[in-house]
């Protein structure tokens, strides 16, 4: 099975804005891979007028800003670096046991690349609060500039979104298919953030070399 | 799976029952997000909630249908309705039209309200026949306009040929009927998505945010054939196309085109709506004084910090009941309680004590004066009286600028006042000076009382207040007390004004102090009851000593009273008569909160013709204001060298 991957268009953040961006980004395109009985919900965003679908899973979302913590906390530790979020669907196909230990490998069909630079300026203040729901920054620079720079990223959030839908209208032969099951999420997922690759080890690391050679910046 | 044509067949109207199915899943989706008075009738609150409930809970229909492709929606009328038709014209296209409604942009403000009271209420009735087939046409006012602003079309392109031929694929079929399946899933997943991220969505939003009453609306009108754009139309027209769906026997296709500029065309009649959100604050009483320096708002926060100009800002939008509820803010509030209350007692009040005053005012000057305030001070009045908020007052337009001046009156009367009075007693060549023209009627209204009062002034100023509104014991002592206190700590209330004003000046510290406490003292009206109390014994020696003493102090006096007026109309400096009147507010809106606007009503005609009458002052310049304020100045290092005088 091929896997097919999509570099989503580098969006420029601020440290306030990686969650709800994220978020956005991240359910939508678990929405279009959450092939089981959805009862979809709408999400508005609160710095962006961008209403983006979630699928209703709470499991999913608990899931999903984890991932998202974790990496708002490894970008606090890594500063102005260019990021990604791997969000990778794979299937489970129980292996025959081999030398190679695990028994179930985990066969991927599709990734997804977030790239996120976050931009420094913001940093400063915003790690103090990075706790509050949406962190409302106190601005450097005018506020016209901000709101400039607030819609250039709402626009390019849009962008990455209309990425997405065509990425999911362009390539539907290697989605799997629909497995009959309960849950929403019908496909096993992964969110790989740099800092667990920084420690990872194995299959994981290795596939995902394999997959993107041509990444550093996952791998830095 | 052994070929039969019987199973061909069953593929085939499996295929066709997935497709029927797939436009009305489309019809559903568009549709949910684009009719917004079917969707906020059943749905407005729930958005926020996960939608399932409203689902799964309303009919028996919804069950089956939530399972095609996975996708469970809200119920939604207007889809059903139109799938029922299109699903007699054997797999037609369907065209799906996204409508702008826009009832025409009135620059004039006064007329629009009820406009938009007519549009509500018809679009009420309405709901059901506007969500259906190009009823739009029944929205029955002038000169609206539509505009098309999404094209939805779904497609099913047959291939013939393949239908026949088809014996040696019959197990491929198959699967490709399970992939036909999935991939009309995946796309009906980024309709759904797609959805809500065009343009338009943000209009829905818009019109299905609850209370808010638009000058535009969606409607929609769905049929089997393309009507063509036309060329204004196509050009600002982008398309977007989903990727077609191989089905067994043809493909699936699915198209939008979309007004990408929409952002103009939904700004544009929410455009008269921002007045309309903005204009609880503009319009008020309170926030235009602040307009007219703009300065203000700046000092307010630069030398006090938030206290002054936040809470301010805050009581604005708090509804009328519990902002009623909310004791403190009297004098700075601009909410229309405040001057109805204000009002109230000042109609008595002017009655009682500066009747005498009245016929000296040149009848134009009042007028003249009128103009003035109504001009600068409304403005936005138009919207302002348009409202639908919470403002109390069944006739806005008379009560507004009518308890805008009693207000002003009131105030002028108040702390001011009351020393000028004790002065003016001594230099009645002064007080004359006063009544000349440059310095309006307020001028004479004060000296005026003062002249009847004399040196009782204060004193019986207090009692009459006492008598003609029957206030309780306790308002009585909050009434006195505080019009003591400002007699006796005029700095309270002069450096309140000058360093509204003047940001500059508040740099000193001890203006910044008492400002502050003032503050405090209006949000707490108890302690500032108890306070004055308090003080009352300490303050009225103070008062004396300094009406006797130096000469200066009466010409600082003079010219504090010269300039007073105005700046008492901007900046709602009347301590002393405002307490008095805010039990009253309170009592009453707690009493019968309902009949408070129509009983206050007659009587702020009263006063604020009382007011007019007795006239006001000219609006101010920056100049004005500078001028004043060293007056102030002056006054206050006198005072204070008064009271700590008279206190060693």
């Amino acid at each position: 099975m091929n896997c097919e991957v999509c570099q989503l268009k580098e969006l420029e953040v601020e440290h306030f804005e990686i969650r709800e961006v994220l978020r956005c980004i991240l359910h939508t395109i678990v929405f279009h891979r959450a092939l089981g009985l959805v009862r979809p919900k709408d999400v508005d965003l609160e710095l962006f007028e961008i209403t983006y679908v979630q699928c209703g899973d709470s499991e999913l979302e608990k899931k999903i800003d984890e991932k998202i913590e974790q990496f708002i906390s490894w970008v606090e530790k890594h500063p102005n670096k260019k990021s990604q979020i791997c969000l990778s669907f794979y299937e489970v196909k129980n292996k025959q046991p081999s030398w190679f230990s695990s028994k179930i490998e985990r066969l991927h069909w599709e990734q997804w690349y977030i790239n996120l630079n976050v931009s420094q300026q913001a940093r400063a203040h915003s790690s103090k609060s990075h706790h509050a729901k949406v962190v409302v920054d106190p601005g450097e620079g005018t506020l016209e500039e901000r709101s400039v720079r607030r819609a250039a990223l709402e626009a390019s959030l849009r962008e990455v979104l209309f990425q997405i839908i065509k990425f999911v209208n362009e390539k539907k032969d290697h989605v799997p298919p629909i497995p009959n099951r309960e849950g929403v999420v019908s496909f096993p997922y992964e969110i790989t953030i740099p800092s667990s690759s920084d420690s990872a080890f194995g299959m994981d690391m290795f596939k995902r070399m394999l997959h993107h050679s041509g990444n550093p910046g996952m791998l830095s | 799976m052994a070929s039969s044509h019987g199973n061909s067949h069953s593929e085939a109207a499996k295929s066709e029952q997935i497709i029927t199915e797939f436009f009305a899943k489309g019809l559903q989706i568009i549709l949910e997000s684009r009719s917004p008075y079917m969707s906020s009738r059943n749905y407005s609150g729930e958005q926020a909630l996960s939608s399932p409930s409203s689902s799964s809970s309303s009919s028996s229909s919804v069950r089956p249908r939530d399972k095609w492709f996975n996708l469970a929606l809200r119920e939604c009328p207007a889809a059903l309705e139109n799938i029922d038709l299109w699903r007699q014209s054997n797999l037609e296209p369907m065209v799906v039209d996204v409508i702008l409604v826009q009832s025409p942009l009135e620059s004039d403000q006064v007329n629009f309200s009820p406009k938009k009271d007519h549009f509500r209420n018809l679009s009420l009735k309405e709901r059901y026949p506007f969500c259906s087939n190009s009823d739009q046409e029944e929205f029955g006012f002038e000169g609206k306009s539509e505009k098309i602003i999404e094209r939805w079309v779904v497609q099913y392109e047959s291939r013939k040929i393949r239908d026949g031929s088809s014996s040696g694929s019959r197990r491929s079929s198959n699967t490709s009927l399970h992939m036909f399946y999935k991939k009309s899933v995946l796309l009906l997943r980024s309709l759904y998505v797609t959805v809500r991220l065009l343009p338009a969505y943000k209009i829905y939003r818009e019109l299905n945010s609850s209370g808010k009453i638009l000058p535009f609306s969606l409607a929609h009108r769905v049929s089997s054939f393309v009507e063509p754009f036309t060329r204004r139309e196509e050009a600002e027209l982008q398309r977007f196309g989903f990727t077609p769906v191989d089905t067994p026997c043809g493909r699936l296709c699915l198209s939008v085109f979309y007004c990408s500029s929409l952002s103009d065309v939904s700004s544009e009649p929410s455009t008269p709506m921002s007045p309309q959100v903005i204009h609880d604050y503009v319009g008020s009483p309170l926030a235009d004084p602040l307009k007219r320096f703009p300065s203000l708002p700046v000092t307010g926060s630069a030398s006090h910090g938030s206290p002054s100009s936040s809470p301010f800002v805050r009581r604005h939008s708090w509804s009328y009941d519990i902002y009623r509820a909310s004791p403190p803010s009297a004098s700075y509030s601009p909410s229309p309680t405040h001057s109805e209350a204000q009002a109230l007692i000042s109609n008595p009040g002017s009655r009682r004590f500066p009747p005498g005053s009245l016929p000296p005012h040149p009848p134009e000057t009042s007028l003249v004066h009128k103009k003035d305030t109504s001009f600068d001070e409304y403005c936005p009045s138009p919207i302002f009286s348009l409202s639908p908020s919470p403002s109390p007052s069944p006739s806005p337009p008379i009560r507004i600028p009518g308890s805008q001046l009693s207000k002003a009156f009131l105030r002028s009367e108040s702390a001011p006042v009351n020393i000028p009075a004790a002065k003016l007693a001594n230099s009645p060549t002064l007080s004359n000076k006063q009544n000349v023209p440059p310095s309006p009627p307020l001028k004479t209204t004060r000296s005026s009382t003062s002249r009847t009062d004399k040196n009782v002034g204060l004193i019986q100023t207090g009692t009459a207040s006492d008598k003609s509104f029957s206030l309780l014991k306790e308002e009585n002592r909050q009434y006195s007390g505080l019009k003591i206190s400002s007699n006796s700590s005029p700095r309270i209330s002069f450096s309140r004004s000058s360093s509204r004003s003047f940001p500059d000046d508040l740099d000193d510290s001890e203006f910044a102090c008492p400002f502050d406490v003032d503050y405090d003292d209006v949000t707490n009206p108890s302690s500032r009851t108890e306070s004055f109390e308090r003080k009352e014994p300490l303050c009225e020696p103070l008062d004396f000593p300094i009406r006797k003493s130096q000469e200066a102090a009466v010409g600082a006096l003079v010219q504090m009273l010269r300039k007073a007026p105005p700046l008492c109309q901007d900046f709602s400096n009347s301590v002393s008569l405002l307490p008095a009147s805010r039990p009253e507010t309170w009592s009453k809106s707690i009493q019968e909160p309902d009949q408070t606007s129509e009983g206050l009503a007659p009587v702020q005609h009263v006063a604020s013709s009382s007011v007019m009458s007795s006239g006001l002052s000219m609006p101010k310049t920056t100049a004005d204001a500078l001028e004043e304020l060293q007056g102030y100045r002056v006054m206050k290092n006198l005072l204070l060298k008064q009271g700590g005088k008279s206190h060693i």
